[in-house]
């Protein structure tokens, strides 16, 4: 299972390196982090830094995810693979796993280079200021991030226009993660639901690791993302196995 | 049966419908049954549509029956298709089912690994594959720049990369030029030699004549009949065709009247198709055209269709 595993994460190196595009979020980071960090520059609010910096990384993350990732299943359909990948010994679930924590583990390139960017365009520097609770927080996110793209790569292939799904499913948790407009400013109905999204933790405990404040409840917080994500992540292995078994007795493994 | 004396894959009374929306549901198979036995080569051939593909589909766990059963070495395809996928290796027909971006060294490699072979395994496995197919030379180019017989010559490969026990062909030679469809030929003999078992499906009568132990008749999801390839060879002569111009009105008739004529028919003017169901016949055609002057002649295969038409409709559904 573990050579299948680590298999399957250099196959999804190679057909990254092969396919461009698929990192296209990452070429256009950089322009995302300059329009948020301008604004907050020329308001005067230079320490708020961090959450432009989070904010940006934070939705190249999640669109990678729903874009490549929760494709990975309905790609190979597309490609024919799936039915030639179905009769051999190999479980699709680990190799889908194998897959999306490649791409996640390369989505998180977004946050250093959204850091660059700040240093670059406009001289700010931005530091780790907590390197434990940052780095504890970008291993909990990858797992949650793994865990819902295994959902996503499940539901979409019982779509037939999967790509109508991933549009919508973009910009809705973009504002819920709190990467484009801090979660407090939201109205109070809408916080709750934000909670839900594991991303919204994800984006305070990094922010806060950036900001020479002591975070307080790191550990609650981090137990919150690994709930979520490890909860994705049974969810998305059932799904797996109840789809593919949805699609043999349909007969529609190798149909578009 | 033949080769040996056990069965190595028995389908029992297989059901297969297909539901889609509204419409009327379609029987791909329809009450099949048959066992081959191990390392036999058994040809499946029928026309597009008749559920040779559907049959392959679920032999390798791809697709689920509506009903009946299917077994591979004995473990039932449905409720024990994890050990039946370490016996099996499937070959589909077409362009599909590659990974056209990655080479054609890196996409066997990656099957390799589906199949659970160490890295150490699989290195000489994938070179000496890429040599039996003929890849050998072109092995780190892109799959994608491949031309379609070279794309199918790799997903032999790819089926034979898990080193399989049977091996499932769905039209294997789809696209491939004469060379490389007679060096299959030779391939096929091989992994009878290996002992593997072979279930090949093809619209193509000659390549089931000349490769396989038993051949079976399938149309409409039935099984209608298990010949010997000798008897697919007789059929290919005795239902032969012959195609001439320029033939004078007045032999016509005496075409019609030759014993295993089964037709005159002017297709185009001065241009005539003679069919023929009897062995022979089509040389008797020939020597009365040459007889009356004709010079402009050809003789031809008959399609799979006129074959099914002539024995099917001959002597009704009969499994040996």
């Amino acid at each position: 299972m573990i050579r299948l595993f680590f298999a399957a994460a250099r196959f999804q190196v190679l057909q990254m390196r092969r396919s461009p595009g698929d990192l296209l979020v990452l070429v256009t980071l950089p322009l995302l982090s300059v329009a948020f960090l301008s604004i907050l520059v020329e308001s005067g609010d230079r320490d708020l830094a961090p959450y432009a910096v989070v904010g940006t990384a934070v939705m190249s993350i999640w669109s990678i995810a729903v874009f490549i990732s929760g494709g990975i299943i309905d790609t190979e359909r597309r490609g024919g693979t799936l039915e030639a990948i179905v009769p051999t010994p190999a479980a699709l679930s680990v190799i889908v796993v194998g897959r999306i924590m490649t791409v996640t583990v390369i989505s998180l390139l977004g946050l250093p280079e959204s850091i660059l960017v700040a240093w670059a365009a406009f001289g700010i520097r931005i530091q780790v200021v907590h390197p434990a609770v940052f780095l504890l927080t970008l291993a909990c996110t990858t797992i949650a991030v793994v865990g819902t793209a295994t959902v996503m790569a499940g539901l979409f292939v019982l779509s037939r226009s999967a790509q109508t799904y991933q549009n919508s499913l973009t910009y809705p948790f973009y504002v819920l993660s709190g990467a484009v407009v801090p979660i407090t400013y939201l109205p109070g109905w809408l916080q709750p639901v934000s909670k839900a999204v594991f991303l919204s933790w994800t984006s305070e405990l990094l922010r806060a690791s950036l900001l020479t404040a002591q975070p307080s409840r790191v550990p609650f917080q981090l137990a919150v993302i690994l709930l979520l994500g490890v909860g994705a992540f049974g969810t998305g292995l059932l799904m797996i196995n109840r789809v593919l078994n949805r699609l043999r007795r349909q007969g529609t493994v190798g149909q578009v | 049966m033949s080769a040996t004396d056990h069965s190595i894959i028995e389908i029992q009374q297989l059901y297969r419908t297909y539901r889609r929306g509204k419409d009327e549901p379609r029987k791909a198979l329809d009450g099949i049954s048959l066992t081959i036995g191990s390392g036999e080569i058994h040809g499946l051939l029928g026309p597009n549509g008749a559920g040779k593909t559907t049959l392959c589909k679920i032999l390798s766990t791809v697709l689920l029956p509506t009903s009946g059963a299917a077994k591979v070495a004995g473990h039932d395809v449905v409720a024990d298709a994890a050990a039946v996928r370490r016996l099996i290796g499937i070959v589909f027909g077409g362009e599909r089912g590659l990974y056209t971006r990655l080479t054609a060294r890196q996409n066997l490699m990656y099957w390799s690994a589906l199949y659970r072979q160490p890295t150490s395994a699989a290195r000489p496995r994938v070179e000496a594959l890429l040599e039996r197919v003929g890849l050998k030379e072109r092995a780190d180019e892109r799959v994608e720049l491949f031309s379609r017989g070279m794309k199918q010559r790799l997903h032999l490969a790819r089926g034979l990369i898990g080193d399989p026990q049977v091996v499932i062909l769905d039209e294997p030679t789809v696209g491939m030029d004469p060379v490389a469809a007679r060096e299959f030929r030779t391939l096929t003999g091989e992994l009878r030699e290996e002992g593997r078992t072979v279930l090949l499906t093809t619209h193509d009568m000659a390549e089931a004549e000349a490769v396989c132990d038993r051949v079976s008749l399938i149309d409409g999801g039935k099984l209608t009949a298990t010949e010997d390839p000798r008897t697919i060879g007789r059929w290919l002569s005795a239902y032969e065709r012959v195609t001439a111009q320029g033939v004078p009105a007045s032999e016509i008739a005496r075409l019609e009247a030759l014993p295993g004529v089964v037709s005159v028919r002017i297709q185009v003017p001065d241009s005539i198709l003679v069919e023929t169901s009897a062995e022979g016949a089509a040389a008797a055609v020939l020597r009365l055209l040459l007889d009356a002057g004709v010079t402009s002649m050809s003789t031809g295969r008959p399609s799979l269709e006129e074959v099914y038409l002539h024995v099917i409709g001959n002597r009704g559904l009969v499994i040996r």
